[in-house]
């Protein structure tokens, strides 16, 4: 991932800064986003534009395009190309009455938060004091702090 | 189980003296199942919904069933119609239907053809705007149906168990998990929930999680897709196999290698046979090796608990039982025995054990509780659509498309989306 490339000043770890809860809330929000996304590389086709502009889209040598009629001009066009986002803003659920996409979402769950180690991913006792991720042993803690902790920059 | 799959489901049926039909189910993973029924045949076809593009072969965009021309698929790039489990990219989902309503695939007669078309639940009045206009502007079929996958698994449900009143379905699929319950095959809306977690999510924390402790595959999806369907599976003990997980050796139970496809010699992935298993991890062979671990475990129990990693919401059983607390109390005996899997995730061993193990620890000691895996769950939706499209009563459940250009968007109406 990009962010773990990007490197934070090295710092002593006697003194490491420690994330407020606002920060920790973005970077798990971003954690999350990143679960919900299509690819991670690069559009193959995104290197090379020029080719890719040349070469006829395939489905203009379709058939069934020529048999179809057209459909109405641009303002199909935008229509058919709004986001997720900004189609549910359009929905206006929040002041309409439910059942809705909104109102459907489960509800939080009444059972105990469970801990994981950030690092291995076994039951974990113990809370990173800087990024508030949780760890299960001296050793992963180690490895958090010199891969994660403080180089994810939000 | 087969890849990520989008939603939505089409089925047609041509009417007049041929009479046949029409069946595309783009069931929640990114593949759909398409079939065709004609008076004399019938075949499932499943395809990928989406286009891809790939790093060796770079002047093409390949789309659907095209997949299977790249021979080598490692970092493959998806461009898919879905967003959310909702249809947003109309580009990409009219190159598949072209693909596969076109002479490549079904040659299908428009004029003489109805359709039947899955959607989500609480699908965005936009897009059904839209989908109505590509349906009957576009395409031009005959008449359509738009329906909820999980309103056909009821269908399919009651067909078979016509005794019972009530089914609650669970369909667990690439984008997102619904539960739906019905009563005598009426849509109970108060009870629908939604839980964001579907099977891109599990590939995706896969990915993530190898990539951060062995080896980088961010870029594998497809690959990694495949070792989630390979080596995942439900646990019936958690905390006991975190346990079997932490021995060393042949001690751990859980600890698989999975040799990993190079394209050429090795087609496809596989998991090391236990007797051949190496506990150093160290090979003599050149294959490349990934070790799964609690990963096995530990990634299909977003759906059971997906506060886990940070989702704050109740995991598949806890939601179940939730959903069936909104419904009236006389029907929800009923629902509890009456509790249908469906989807893709619905394969991970384990799966309906779970279910069960954990609905009727939380259901009232009085009730039955029945779990009912489907032999295929993923063809399920797809099955229902199919006998929808034979009852005679199909005819006054569709929109033609007459009654579409007479009456505009207002005939959405008629469709329970
Ligand atoms: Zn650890
Ligand atoms: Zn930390």
């Amino acid at each position: 991932m990009a962010e773990k490339k990007i490197a934070v000043r090295s710092q002593d770890p006697s003194q490491r800064r420690v994330l407020d809860s606002a920060t920790r809330q973005r970077r798990l929000t971003r954690q999350l986003e990143a679960l919900e996304k299509d690819n991670f590389q690069d559009d193959p086709h995104a290197s090379l534009p020029q080719l890719v502009k040349r070469l006829p889209q395939f489905d203009e040598n379709n058939e069934s395009g020529k048999r179809r009629k057209k459909t109405r001009g641009d303002h199909f066009k935008q229509r058919f190309r709004k986001n997720f986002q900004a189609l549910l803003e359009e929905e206006e659920l929040s002041v309409s009455e439910g059942p809705n996409y909104l109102t459907a979402c489960a509800e939080p769950s009444t059972l105990p938060q469970r801990h994981f180690c950030a690092v291995c991913g076994f039951p974990s006792n113990y809370t990173c004091v800087s990024c508030g991720a949780r760890y299960c042993c001296v050793r992963c803690l180690g490895t958090h702090h010199e891969t994660r902790c403080l180089k994810w920059t939000v | 189980m087969v890849l990520t799959r989008l939603r939505s489901d089409i089925a047609t049926r041509k009417s007049g003296k041929s009479f046949s039909l029409y069946i595309v189910n783009n069931i929640h993973t990114n593949t759909s199942l398409v079939s065709y029924l004609t008076s004399d045949s019938c075949f499932l076809s499943v395809i990928p919904n989406c286009q891809f593009r790939s790093k060796t072969l770079r002047l093409k965009t390949f789309t659907a069933n095209q997949l299977d021309e790249i021979k080598d698929p490692s970092g493959l790039f998806y461009i898919l119609p879905f967003q959310k489990g909702y249809l947003v990219n109309w580009d990409v989902q009219r190159k598949v239907w072209d693909h596969l309503f076109g002479k490549e695939m079904f040659k299908v007669d428009f004029a003489d053809t109805s359709v039947v078309i899955t959607e989500p639940y609480f699908n965005f009045m936009s897009i059904q705007e839209s989908m109505n206009e590509i349906l009957f502007e576009e395409y031009q079929f005959q008449a359509a149906l738009r329906i909820n996958a999980g309103s056909l698994s009821a269908h399919r449900y009651f067909q078979e168990n016509n005794s019972e009143l009530c089914c609650i379905v669970v369909d667990s699929g690439f984008s997102f998990t619904h539960i739906a319950p019905y009563c005598r095959g009426r849509k109970m809306k108060d009870g629908i929930c939604r839980i964001n977690v579907g099977g891109k999510l599990l590939t995706n924390h896969l990915k993530e999680i190898i990539s951060y402790r062995q080896l980088h595959v961010m870029d594998e999806t497809h690959v990694i897709n495949q070792v989630k369907e390979d080596v995942c599976y439900v646990s019936q003990d958690f905390y006991n196999d975190m346990e079997i997980a932490q021995l060393k050796g042949e001690e751990n139970m859980v600890m698989r290698d999975y040799v990993l496809p190079d394209f050429s010699s090795i087609k496809k992935g596989f998991c090391k046979p236990r007797e051949e298993m190496n506990f150093t991890g160290k090979y003599k062979t050149g294959e490349q090796i990934l070790r799964l671990n609690n990963e096995r475990f530990a990634v299909p129990e977003m759906l059971f608990h997906p506060s886990d990693i940070g989702i704050q919401e109740m995991g598949i059983p806890e939601a179940l039982v939730n959903s069936i607390n909104k419904m009236p109390e006389e029907m929800q005996p009923h629902f509890y025995k009456n509790i249908v899997l469906t989807g893709g995730n619905a394969l991970f061993p384990g799966f309906r054990d779970r279910v069960y193990k954990e609905v009727r620890a939380l259901a009232p000691a009085e009730f039955q509780v029945s779990v009912v895996l489907p032999q295929n769950p993923i063809c399920y939706a797809w099955e229902g659509g199919k006998l929808l499209a034979e009852n005679p009563d199909f005819e006054e459940m569709v929109v033609t498309r007459e009654d579409y250009e007479e009456n505009g968007h207002c005939i959405y109406e008629k469709f329970d989306i």
